[in-house]
């Protein structure tokens, strides 16, 4: 900076200067050092004083590359003799980042500058040094964070983005994210849901395109899961989930997300789940098993109906001795008849076939109504009384209907079991739905049979444990984990009038269940 | 006691069956060969109205909740009903039709059976009802016909049946073989005993030997 003063004494001139140039040194930040063409110390302003623990007075006179620790301190006497013999300005005026050295014999990151000051022989330099120990320090701590996350990322095999929708900054990929993506890291840079959006599993594209629309225009954020299609023709699950930030008038500024591989998971989720089915399978055909000659009696009756109206149609028509009336009622009555044996075989066919296991909205009361059809026949041969109590609510559920008729007979089969050895005017079972103040559907199967024994209560829900002679000990334990899988949870108490109460519930439906894929 | 002498009432077929179809299938069938039907949808209410009376035969699911069919032929033969049972079963029920025709039942059908069959099967139940109907008529006749007998006629008749001669009953009863005769042929009159063979037969009929 150079100060324009008109008509001033050279002499007043000087000092002004060397007043100037004095509150310079001393307002500076940074450490200045004087040194002639040997090195040895003319001048250390107060920043340096503070900055390397020297007094200025101990150190005039001393070498400069005493605020060096080796190897700098020798390769400064080797520049410094470079640059007088050769004139070639090696560190001269250029930054560099090297350590410097405490009195007390510490060191510190620091960035120097060497100038030279004009116009003197033999030359003198000044020295600017600047501890730059919080600059890398904070360089060294963002770089580990760095490393750390992408090792998270890798872990967790998740990766994020941002997208700047003003186009100022830069948009962001995480290293991982390419992985995460099935692409190579460093590829070149394309917008994440103009990238995503071919790779999208076609079955789900309808469900992301409506997420990412309504993230777009309205949403505060979204989390989905989804299929892609990686480009070597993989199929990964991912779990996406995206914030977005607005400007007061509603336009997107910024989307930040992340994406989740979570194909490990849903393949071990899958495989527990199918698992589960096959047991749940194998355990209603054991039922049927069981069941067989109960349910062949249930299909003879209409059988025998049907037969047995059919001949006396053929004798009456023969004999000519009929109204039409009576014959039209017969042929009502096969035709009603043949139906009610097509519908026993259907819910028998139903229950053992091995199908995919499908949530459906039902309602709760029809689940008991197919039950009872298929427990009818046990019931009745044993004198047992089934008495329903729907729900006037006629709630409903999202629910596998052949899984859950599987548990509801299963119960409904114990208590048939458990009153074989009561008076017959005690044996009643009663099915009831109910919703609970949460919403949530409550079944219950409540006999007046034995009861559970007090001892046996702890482990009536472990797989292989029975109190029936030939029981397979499955039925329980396959019926709680159908509920727990539906979200619910099943349990038992005493009933106070005798006899047991079998409970489970499912999950209420939230009213817009029904408009949701 | 008096019991039901042989009638001129019309044979009822009695069916008892808790499911309403194949009970109402079952009436439409019989009132085809002209039988005259009554249907029950339950054992206690076929108990309520059972009358010894009544000749004919009882069609009887052996499977039914509350009174089972086994339960209801029981409690018939507590009452000494001489009603013919034939049980309908299903598949698998042969033990139980086995256990019934060790208590008396006359026969079993399975479900479905061939109308003929079932036809064929009561129409023998019938005859057996009337035939056991009459045998019971007769027993009754006769033991009508022996409680007209005098005391001292009476024990001519026990030692006449086991072959005892004139002479022999005399001497034990220490009368003269004059006055056995008398009395032999009062019994042989009041019997309604064409030979000394069917006045045995006769005796035997009612166990009373």
């Amino acid at each position: 900076m150079t100060l324009l003063r008109v008509a001033e004494p050279q002499e007043e001139r000087a000092h002004r200067l060397e007043r100037e140039f004095q509150a310079v040194l001393d307002a500076a930040v940074d450490a200045v050092v004087l040194f002639d063409h040997e090195g040895r110390i003319e001048l250390l302003n107060h920043a340096g004083e503070r900055m390397f623990g020297y007094n200025e007075q101990e150190v005039i006179g001393l070498k400069v590359n005493i605020l060096l620790p080796e190897p700098y301190r020798s390769q400064h006497d080797d520049y410094l003799r470079h640059y007088i013999e050769a004139g070639e300005p090696r560190i001269i005026g250029i930054g560099r980042e090297l350590l410097a050295k405490r009195r007390d014999g510490s060191e510190f990151s620091a960035e120097l500058a060497v100038g030279r000051v004009q116009g003197t022989d033999p030359p003198r330099f000044v020295g600017f040094i600047r501890d730059i120990t919080v600059r890398r320090n904070a360089e060294e701590a963002l770089r580990r964070s760095e490393a750390q996350l992408t090792i998270a990322q890798e872990i967790a095999n998740l990766g994020n983005y941002v997208v700047h929708a003003d186009g100022k900054f830069e948009d962001y990929w995480s290293p991982h994210l390419y992985r995460v993506l099935g692409r190579r890291y460093g590829e070149p840079y394309i917008g994440v849901y103009e990238y995503l959006e071919p790779m999208v599993h076609p079955a789900d594209r309808a469900r992301w395109q409506a997420a990412r629309d309504e993230l777009e225009t309205s949403a505060r954020s979204m989390d989905i899961e989804y299929r892609v299609i990686h480009p070597d023709g993989s199929l990964r699950y991912v779990h996406h989930i995206a914030q977005t930030t607005r400007r007061p008038d509603g336009r997107v500024l910024r989307q930040v997300g992340t994406l989740h591989d979570i194909t490990d998971r849903r393949r071990a989720e899958d495989e527990a789940r199918q698992m589960q089915d096959r047991i749940a399978h194998f355990g209603r055909i054991s039922t049927m098993g069981e069941m067989a000659a109960g349910i062949a009696h249930e299909v003879n009756q209409p059988l025998t109906a049907i037969a047995t109206y059919a001949q006396a149609c053929q004798r009456l028509i023969a004999a000519n001795d009929f109204s039409q009336e009576e014959v039209e009622a017969a042929l009502n009555h096969i035709g009603a008849q043949a139906l009610r044996a097509g519908e026993v075989i259907r819910r028998l066919r139903t229950f053992v076939k091995n199908r995919e296991v499908r949530r459906e909205l039902i309602e709760a009361n029809r689940l008991l109504d197919d039950v009872v059809t298929l427990a009818q026949t046990d019931a009745r041969h044993n004198g047992v009384r089934l008495v329903l109590e729907p729900s006037p609510q006629s709630p409903q559920v999202q629910a596998d209907a052949v899984q859950i008729q599987q548990v509801v007979l299963n119960l409904v089969r114990n208590s048939i079991d458990a009153m074989l050895t009561v008076p017959e005017v005690r044996r009643e079972i009663l099915l009831r739905t109910t919703v609970d103040s949460e919403g949530d559907v409550e079944f219950m199967v409540a006999d007046r049979g034995t009861g559970v024994d007090p001892a046996a209560m702890a482990e009536l829900f472990n797989p292989f444990f029975t109190t029936k002679p030939g029981g397979t000990g499955l039925g329980l334990s396959i019926s709680r984990s159908i509920v727990r899988a539906h979200g619910g949870k099943l349990w038992c108490s005493a009933n106070p009038g005798g006899g047991a109460r079998f409970f489970f519930t499912l999950p209420a439906v939230p009213a817009s269940a029904g408009s949701q894929q | 006691m008096m019991r039901a002498s042989v009638t001129n009432q019309r044979p009822t077929i009695f069916v008892v069956d808790d499911d309403s179809a194949v009970r109402d299938a079952l009436k439409l069938l019989l009132r085809s060969v002209g039988q005259s039907v009554e249907t029950y949808g339950a054992g206690s209410e076929f108990l309520e109205s059972y009358s010894e009376d009544r000749p004919g035969c009882l069609v009887l699911d052996i499977r039914m909740p509350g009174m089972s069919g086994l339960e209801l032929q029981q409690k018939l033969n507590e009452k000494h009903s001489i009603l013919p049972i034939i049980f309908i079963t299903g598949h698998g029920d042969v033990p139980m039709a086995v256990e019934a025709m060790q208590a008396g039942a006359v026969d079993f059908i399975q479900k479905p059976f061939r109308d003929q069959d079932l036809i064929d099967r009561i129409n023998q139940a019938l005859e057996k009802d009337t035939s056991n109907r009459a045998a019971l008529g007769e027993r009754n006749d006769i033991r009508r016909r022996l409680e007209t007998l005098t005391p001292r006629e009476r024990e001519v008749l026990d030692l006449v049946v086991h072959g005892k001669a004139n002479k022999v009953i005399a001497g034990d009863l220490k009368l003269s073989q004059r006055t056995v005769e008398i009395h032999r042929a009062r019994v042989m009159e009041k019997m309604q005993a064409s030979s000394l063979a069917h006045l045995v037969r006769m005796v035997l009929e009612v166990g009373q030997v």
